[in-house]
């Protein structure tokens, strides 16, 4: 009887045990075209974060405030910043901030949208669940990822021209054959940039996703106690993973904007020879 | 059934252990760098972003939990 009594305590309504998807389920299907329920959620949400930021623009005066505003200028101070130390130029900082920071407060937002209490399956529509973060979804975090690695390169074309671009590339001695081995491999570990982008994005949140069903499944009837601790680091992970995110394209696009090592050493040693002789 | 779940902890276990190995390095070498030099410090953030790429790794493993 006691054993049947802490039985009934650690069971759960169906005990095949948690509730895990690595896929976005399916809620309704508009011309054969299936409609997931991340891709809904990612709707509401992009238009719930375009309507905040409006509104935290349209109120931000250059005298500080408090609240919500505040935390708005830290993120987009914090961006224009990170920028300033990996291109070292104020100016291009400021250039290149505002798709940094859009990148930087969608997917944080996205993120966090994810944890609010109702999502995951206590809200279920044809055996799906409803609401579905929009970056736990690889598809998403793919056309992220593809987005900002196209407008790196659209970057860097505009701040150094095609050929020069290509020439980053292909860096050394042309007269090398090994450059152009190499350079084939820069071209497509640029596709690979894409892939690892998406890949980290999308596994932090959905195995975060993942860890809260196991967790609230594994205690039963204390699901809020076991849950918590894991919600607060998901709420720093989803930070994190933002601040991941955008810190990684902007390393990408300073290293695509650099010209230092294109030319090789022997090469650079004339031009600089070159360049004393001509001010001497 | 019984061979899927020992498949499971196998990979679980031997997935794990190369990231958890990295991420261990990083972190001793960051300590180690800001014990020579405590300038170093304020690379802390640099940190994360190493760490992410490791991770991905080890989350790699874990995702592979419920596809195999």
């Amino acid at each position: 009887m006691f054993s049947n009594l802490i039985a009934g305590f650690f069971a759960t309504a169906e005990s095949e045990g948690p509730a895990i998807h690595i896929t976005p389920g399916e809620i309704f299907q508009v011309n054969g075209i299936s409609i997931t329920n991340s891709m809904i959620y990612g709707l509401i949400s992009s238009i719930l974060i375009i309507v905040f930021l409006i509104i935290v623009a349209r109120r931000m005066t250059v005298k500080p405030k408090r609240g919500v505003i505040q935390f708005v200028e830290i993120g987009a101070e914090f961006i224009v910043n990170t920028i300033q130390n990996s291109m070292g130029s104020r100016k291009k900082a400021i250039k290149y901030a505002p798709i940094f920071a859009t990148a930087f407060f969608f997917v944080m937002f996205s993120n966090w949208l994810g944890l609010i209490p109702g999502s995951g399956e206590s809200l279920m529509y044809n055996s799906q669940p409803v609401i579905r973060p929009f970056t736990a979804d690889l598809n998403a975090t793919l056309a992220a990822s593809t987005i900002m690695m196209i407008l790196v390169q659209y970057f860097a074309i505009k701040e150094s021209g095609v050929a020069k671009h290509i020439r980053h590339f292909f860096a050394g001695s042309l007269w090398n054959p090994a450059t152009y081995l190499l350079g084939i491999f820069e071209v497509f570990s640029e596709f690979t940039k894409i892939f690892s982008l998406a890949l980290r994005l999308f596994l932090n949140v959905a195995i975060g996703e993942a860890i809260i069903a196991i967790f609230s499944y594994l205690g039963s009837f204390a699901a809020p106690i076991t849950t918590l601790p894991i919600l607060l680091l998901e709420l720093f992970i989803g930070a994190l993973q933002a601040y991941i995110f955008t810190m990684l394209t902007i390393m990408y696009l300073s290293a695509a904007i650099k010209h230092d090592h294109d030319v090789d050493e022997l090469e650079r040693h004339e031009l600089a020879k070159a360049a004393t002789a001509k001010t001497a | 059934m019984e061979l899927d779940v020992l498949a499971k902890g196998i990979m679980m276990g031997f997935g794990m252990l190369g990231p958890a190995i990295g991420i261990g390095l990083i972190g001793s070498s960051f300590m180690n760098a800001v014990g020579r030099n405590p300038e170093a410090a304020k690379y802390f953030g640099q940190i994360f972003v190493i760490i992410a790429i490791v991770e991905l790794m080890a989350l790699l493993v874990f995702a592979s939990l419920f596809i195999i």
